[in-house]
């Protein structure tokens, strides 16, 4: 659900705009072309996912960010370079063995040829 | 000739991209990637070991494997190969399964094997943050955008 929330850019403008502070729903429209139910709706996806949670203060009701999330979104990439990472230096070694085993079949035939 | 350059430059933000290169020809490291025995040899990460490894090879065919970890904690990866062009190229998309067997967050594998002498470089990329239908969308700024979250967040801490 966080990946899709973020796949929009007005959603991801918005979360930026919200890591430098709390602001309210007026506030976050200024910037867009964008009536206030339209940027609402997108509120709701962001607060659905986790992703920001609002004030409870009726007039004001401010929007924030919410750190667990989008912290797991950064770490997703890092989960994935370390899997690749160790995965490639095993695949290294494996190919080191394969030939290694390949060369040492090639000299025992080589051997055999010379003794004739 | 802009648009294109920057599409690029959109991808590569939002894609891990590693590049190896491989002390071996490339017909053997693509071998390492398509037959299940040899790919149980070395997919993971130390220390883990693979249990299964059940793999169909070809454009539409799934594969399904499982992992082991040192802790005896097992991991199973599953996905659709989309292109198959030996020796050069696979595409795949990639998920963990949740403890139901359920696929989790889908991504889009894309690995190149080019032949460098008795070497092969080897580059995967990997869509982090697409589905298959999404990869045409041309959003920016997907791993600056965390990046700056990261920030933020570390700095909030």
């Amino acid at each position: 659900m966080t990946f899709s929330a973020l796949s929009d850019p007005t959603r991801r403008a918005i979360l930026a705009r919200l890591a430098s502070g709390a602001a309210s729903v007026g506030e976050l429209a200024e910037p867009f072309a964008m009536s206030l139910p339209a940027v609402s709706k997108h509120l709701k996806v962001l607060e659905h996912a986790g992703l920001i949670t609002r004030g409870r203060e009726a007039q004001w009701r401010p929007c924030q960010l919410e750190a667990g999330p989008l912290k797991d979104a950064a770490d997703w990439l890092e989960h994935y370079r370390r899997f690749w990472e160790q995965s490639f230096d095993r695949l290294g070694d494996y190919l080191h063995e394969l030939q290694g085993n390949e060369l040492q079949g090639k000299e025992k035939r080589d051997g055999r040829e010379d003794e004739h | 000739m802009d648009a294109r350059t920057s599409t690029d430059v959109a991808e590569r933000e939002r894609e891990l991209v590693i590049t190896r290169i491989f002390d071996a020809p490339r017909h053997l490291v693509f071998r390492a990637w398509t037959e299940p025995d040899r790919v149980a040899r070395w997919w993971g990460p130390q220390g883990f070991m693979t249990t299964y490894c059940d793999m169909d090879i070809r454009p539409g065919g799934t594969f399904r494997v499982c992992m082991r970890s040192p802790a005896g904690d097992e991991h199973w990866k599953q996905g659709t190969y989309r292109e198959v062009v030996e020796p050069e190229r696979l595409v795949f998309t990639f998920a963990w399964e949740d403890a139901e067997g359920s696929p989790g967050h889908q991504t889009v594998v894309t690995v190149t094997f080019a032949e460098h002498g008795d070497r092969t470089e080897l580059t995967l990329h990997q869509a982090v943050f697409e589905t298959v239908e999404r990869r045409h969308e041309h959003q920016r700024g997907w791993t600056s955008t965390l990046q700056h979250f990261a920030e933020y967040l570390a700095e909030n801490r």
